[in-house]
């Protein structure tokens, strides 16, 4: 519009002063729209604004010096400096808005890199973060959690499994027996725990069968300490005690076990195992995972890392339980929890799990 | 144990096509665990037999020879070598350049390179026993001497491991696995598995002739509880000599050291059959040979030196003057076979386990003898070893006599049978089995099978009696184990679905674990129920209360825990190493000697193990550590589902200081406790720096719900206006008043502490107290003037029941 009016301007005969009026206004124009985009900061834009089109701003001080003009003039004078005022106008308009839109609330300047803000630095110790997964896996089959007390007797310790009068285990040296209650024999003599079987016996007693429950916790050993041993260590007990139960159903236990921890299909198999407690017994093995069965250090070349042991309730346990045998049968799995730990996690040293070490602990969050 | 495959084959051929592989695969699965197999003939590759043609002196070094060796090619090799016996026309091992060798009989081979010693080149290396694994036996008589195998007639340059027959593979069988397999420590047992699992044929025992005198020989069994049977023979004739090589060699591949030939003749029987044996120097014995208990303080100084003083528990073999050995376990050094002794008595006996065990453990004395006898061996398992016994004395010793032959064998094993039905086993086995394949499977390990309908009679063979079988499930296992586990299928099991799980003792001990990891911020610790006694004397905890271990793994660590502090003591003294401030629990048992009770049965009286939970907070500021414990303890209802706890100070914890405690109740019974810990109590335990407020509660004592029990209530209509007070008391004023009565005030909706501030412009004993307080109605929105009325209302109430001062108001 502008340029057309200027031709048609310069087609006529006009004075230099119109001529010069019109080429100011354009100057403007141009430069005017140059400084609106050039400009950040939305408060540098209203100096800019009033410095175009501000009661003291350039296009004001033409349009006020339209009415010296020839009437001819004038008119297209006066139209032509409001169209580049309202041209200007729009455009400061546009950029400010478009100013504010990308306005950062944040002063200077900013390093992304900065590491995020720790959240509360609290946490389950990794033994119980094991038992709470293989808790919920056993309770999505339909498990109960079971618990005895630390302190048993003789009676659910050896003599309720089966174990013979005679085994090594009922001796001192093998398991802590408790000052003043260590002359007697069976419920008077009183010990730490040496295994969680004793505790699958105090259930049936209380619930009887058909049963389906595990029951985690801590046992203890007379035994000499070292990177690989301890005197208070952690197991997972399992048994599910169902009419006529095939030792070939009690994969289930095991496989719930093995899967949840190690978040995969992990193949194992049952062998031939001894135990007081159970009949048949079985050492059972998995497929390792470092070689996938092809033979490694961490398998000792064999392929398979002896993992649980497990097996049917031996007859003299049910009736202990007040089952009948020849009725009830069954699948028992204990595994060590804090093997299982350090197997998952490659730690090196069993001790850490009771060294209350802070250092150790905050590496399981 | 040691195995040696050469020698299992001698009872039993395996099947051509059976590789080691499979055979341990097999063993693994059915039997035992086999834990290694190794190939002796593997450990000598690359050692041939040399003979030295000629030896000359080296000429840069005097200790050094220059040999001339025939090691089978067409021309001799020229062999430095520093060996003292070095002599032409010897027969040695030579270690020839290009051979990849593993010294010692192990490690990872290395090759053999020709090297210059002194300058003078050497092509092979001549070897000393102890170099390639054979010291035992090709024992050294001094330093720096190289093997001599002259006496085998060997050519020269035939590997050594041809030479001297030992090409074997040596089978180790994990002995906890063996444990209840007493039937299996010799090699016929275990030949006689493996034909089971292959079905190939055992070969019997040699039929032997025992005499029929006694030839003065008079056994009398003092002691029938500890020895069921007891055969003595006499064998007239003999000499200490050494045994021929097969029979040293054997005993070597199996870990036992060859002595002479009559102690290796014993060994070896006890290695075939399992059942040990010994031998006496028939002179030195007077009169009957006693099987009796030793007399207290008897003296018996045993075959490796040890004088033992015997309790009258251990069973010894005597005659009558004194004892001559510890049955069962280690011979006496005065009586058995020594190097001048002509005649023998060789004792073929069986001894109880556990007395056996029980003397084993008393003098800390495992023998091949003693680790046998502890399984439980059948007393029938004498007649096989006399058998052995008798055809190796007539074979090594042909100008020797058996004269004698006593077996006094009180009360035979009787024979173990047991009745087990089929239906059974097919229901337990999920499998159906025909009576053929029960029979051929139980047949093959020795057992007699007679079916009757539904019944099977099953007769146990005596060596598989004596504990391992004795029900229907030993039955059952024995079948599956030869059928191979890896041939059962998992079966799912069918289950019926009840009532859902709910457990909310369970649920709430979860639930107090993760709401103080998760919302609270804090690690949890596991310590031992055993503490240091420095620990629980720092608590001031009465150790009076405490129980205590027989046998505690340390002497200063015989009591458990009653309380959870001294453990909590001594995991903030060792964390301050490392940190400076963090949050710690633990919720676990504790042991009283007190509140005993039974739980399942009446005899079973079990002492007080509440569970206990337990925290420490350990940083600077002593007041901001306190409310944080108070706070988490305050909102743990909100968390996990259980009743409300509150706070009243009725007594003071030993271990905490006399301002900064209070105790933990729940319905008025007193729960738990929270204290700063005393500054002796933290110096008693060693922790230097910081300061530590602990909580503990008893878990027992708290209450699960049996829903959540929070209640909704209305969103106020009309909004709520807020306003912060600050107003100076005395320090005698509790924030618990001032709660009290600014939020008696009308209109008020709720108040909440912000803050306290003591300082100069406050004056002395005095606090500035801010708090927010909150307003509203449910009839309109408040006023400004109501506003300022309200807050008016509130300071004045403050000023004239607590003197609380507010400046401008
Ligand atoms: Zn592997």
């Amino acid at each position: 519009m502008l340029d057309k009016l200027k031709d048609n301007m310069q087609s006529k005969e006009n004075t230099v002063e119109k001529n010069d009026l019109f080429a100011r206004l354009k100057e403007i124009k141009t430069a005017g729209i140059e400084k609106i985009n050039a400009t950040f900061l939305p408060e540098e834009l209203q100096l800019v604004r009033a410095n175009l089109i501000g009661r003291k701003g350039k296009v004001t001080e033409i349009l006020k010096s339209v009415g010296q003009a020839s009437p001819e003039v004038r008119k297209i004078l006066g139209q032509a400096a409001n169209e580049v005022k309202q041209v200007l106008s729009d455009a400061i308009d546009q950029h400010n808005e478009h100013l504010l839109d990308s306005l950062s609330s944040v002063d200077g300047e900013v390093d992304i890199t900065l590491p995020g803000i720790v959240p509360q630095q609290g946490g389950l110790h990794p033994i119980t973060q094991i038992c709470y997964d293989l808790n919920d896996a056993f309770n999505s089959l339909g498990f109960e959690v079971f618990s005895e007390p630390e302190i048993t007797s003789e009676l659910f310790a050896f003599d309720n499994l089966n174990f013979p009068p005679e085994h090594p285990a009922r001796e001192s040296m093998d398991t802590y027996w408790i000052k003043g209650h260590d002359e007697g024999h069976g419920a008077k003599r009183l010990c730490m725990r040496p295994h969680l079987t004793g505790a699958s016996v105090r259930y049936l007693q209380q619930h009887g069968a058909p049963a389906r429950f595990v029951y985690p916790g801590r046992v203890y050993r007379n035994e000499t300490t070292d990177a690989r041993h301890e005197r208070a260590f952690f197991q997972y007990e399992a048994l599910i005690v169902d009419k006529d139960f095939s030792f070939a159903s009690g994969k289930i236990l095991v496989k719930t076990i093995l899967d949840k921890v190690f978040g995969r299909d992990v193949k194992v198999r049952m062998r031939v195992g001894y135990f007081p407690f159970v009949e048949p017994g079985f050492e059972i093995d998995m497929l390792c995972l470092v070689c996938d069965g092809a033979g490694c250090k961490v398998c000792k070349h064999v392929g398979w890392i002896e993992v649980m042991p497990g097996g049917t309730p031996h007859p003299n346990v049910l009736k202990a339980a007040g089952l009948d045998p020849s009725v009830w049968s069954g699948f028992y799995i204990n595994i060590g929890l804090d093997r299982l730990v350090m197997m998952r996690y490659g730690v090196d040293d069993v001790r850490l799990f009771h060294s209350a070490d802070l250092r150790f602990l905050n590496q399981f969050k | 144990m040691k195995l040696s495959l050469n020698w299992i084959k001698k009872y039993v051929n395996l099947p051509k096509d059976l590789t080691m592989t499979k055979l341990s695969y097999d063993l693994t699965m059915c039997t035992v665990e086999v834990e290694d197999t190794v190939s002796i003939k593997k450990n000598l590759n690359g050692f041939v037999v040399g003979r030295i043609l000629t030896v000359e002196s080296h000429p840069d070094a005097d200790k050094l020879r220059v040999c001339k060796v025939d090691v089978g090619d067409t021309e001799p090799s020229t062999i430095v070598c520093g060996g003292v016996n070095l002599a032409p026309n010897q027969l040695t091992v030579v270690a020839v350049p290009g051979a990849m060798v593993s010294w010692h009989g192990e490690g990872d081979p290395v090759e053999i390179k020709p090297s210059k010693l002194r300058g003078v080149m050497s092509y092979g290396m001549i070897c000393s026993s102890n170099e390639i694994g054979l010291e035992d036996l090709f024992p050294t008589t001094q330093p720096a001497e190289i093997m001599d195998i002259t006496n085998f007639d060997i050519k020269p340059g035939t590997p050594v491991a041809e030479a001297l027959d030992l090409d074997d593979i040596i089978i180790d069988i994990d002995n906890k696995s063996l444990t209840n397999r007493p039937d299996l420590w010799g090699h016929y047992g275990m030949a006689r598995e493996l034909a089971a699992i292959y079905g190939c044929q055992l070969k019997p025992f040699d039929k032997v002739e025992l005499p029929k005198t006694t030839d003065g020989l008079s056994i009398v069994i003092d002691s029938k509880e500890c020895c069921a049977r007891y055969a003595g023979l006499v064998v007239k004739n003999i000499k200490n000599v050494p045994s021929p090589f097969a029979i040293q060699s054997l005993l070597w591949r199996v870990g036992v050291r060859p002595i002479s030939l009559p102690v290796d003749i014993t060994n070896y029987v006890m290695l075939a059959t399992g059942q040990p044996t010994h031998g006496f120097d028939r002179n030195h014995i007077k009169g009957s040979i006693h099987v009796r208990r030793a007399f207290a303080g008897e003296k018996l100084e045993l075959l490796d030196g040890d004088i033992l003083t015997l309790t009258t528990e251990d069973l010894v073999i005597a005659d009558e003057k004194a004892a001559v050995a510890l049955a069962g376990v280690m011979g006496g050094k005065l009586d058995s076979i020594l190097s001048e002794t002509t005649e023998l008595i060789v004792e073929v006996a069986n001894f109880d386990a556990l007395s056996i065990r029980r003397t084993a453990q008393r003098f800390d004395l495992r023998t091949e003898a003693s680790s046998r006898f502890e399984k439980g061996i059948d007393p029938q398992r004498v007649d096989d070893a006399l058998a052995v016994i008798v055809s190796m004395l007539n074979r090594e010793f042909p100008e020797a006599e058996i004269s004698g032959y006593v077996d006094n064998y009180p009360m035979p094993l009787e024979e173990a049978k047991i009745r087990v039905s089929l239906t059974f086993l097919r229901k337990r086995l999920g499998k159906e089995l025909s009576e053929q394949q029960i029979d051929k499977y139980l047949k093959s390990l020795g057992f007699e099978v007679s079916f009757n309908g539904d019944d099977m009679l099953v007769k146990v063979p005596s060596w598989r009696s004596t504990g391992d079988i004795s029900i229907p499930d030993d039955i059952l296992e024995e079948i599956a184990r030869l059928m191979g586990y890896e041939n059962f299928e998992y079966v799912p099991p069918t289950v019926v679905l009840e009532k859902a799980i709910n457990q909310r003792g369970a649920c709430m001990e979860r639930a107090l674990r993760e709401y103080l990891a998760f919302r609270c911020g804090m690690q949890e610790i596991f310590t031992y129920p055993w503490i240091e006694d420095e620990y629980i004397l720092a608590s001031g905890a009465d150790m009076s209360e405490m129980l205590e271990l027989s046998m505690p793994p340390a002497p200063n660590e015989s009591h458990l825990r009653s309380t959870l502090v001294p453990g909590l003591l001594k995991s903030v003294f060792t964390n301050l190493r490392y940190y400076e401030s963090f949050r710690i629990f633990e919720l676990t048992q504790i042991f009283k000697n007190n509140n005993y009770h039974s739980i399942n049965e009446t005899l079973e009286m079990l002492p007080n193990m509440a569970r206990h939970l337990g925290a420490a907070f350990v940083g600077n500021d002593a007041r901001v550590l306190f409310r944080e414990a108070k706070g988490v303890v305050e909102h743990m209802h909100t968390g996990t589902q259980m009743e409300k706890l509150s706070f009243a100070q009725i007594q003071k914890p030993m271990w905490a200081e006399d301002k900064l405690w209070i105790n933990i109740l729940l319905n008025d019974e007193l729960v738990g406790e929270i204290g700063l810990v005393s500054p002796k109590v933290t110096r008693d335990a060693g922790i230097r720096r910081s300061v530590t407020v602990i909580f503990e509660l008893d878990v027992e004592k708290l209450k699960p719900l049996a829903s959540r029990n929070n209640v909704f209530t209305h969103l106020p209509e009309y909004p709520r206006v807020n306003f912060d007070l600050s107003i100076t008391f005395d320090e005698s004023v509790k924030w618990s008043d001032i709660y009290e009565v600014a939020f008696k005030t009308g209109s008020v909706k709720d108040v909440r502490f912000i803050d306290e501030y003591r300082g100069s412009q406050i004056g002395e004993n005095k606090k500035s107290v801010t708090f927010r307080t909150w307003i509203g109605s449910d009839e309109g929105t408040l006023t400004s003037d109501k506003i300022d009325l309200v807050t008016k209302q509130i300071a004045k109430k403050l000023n004239k029941r607590l003197g609380g001062d507010i400046r401008g108001l």
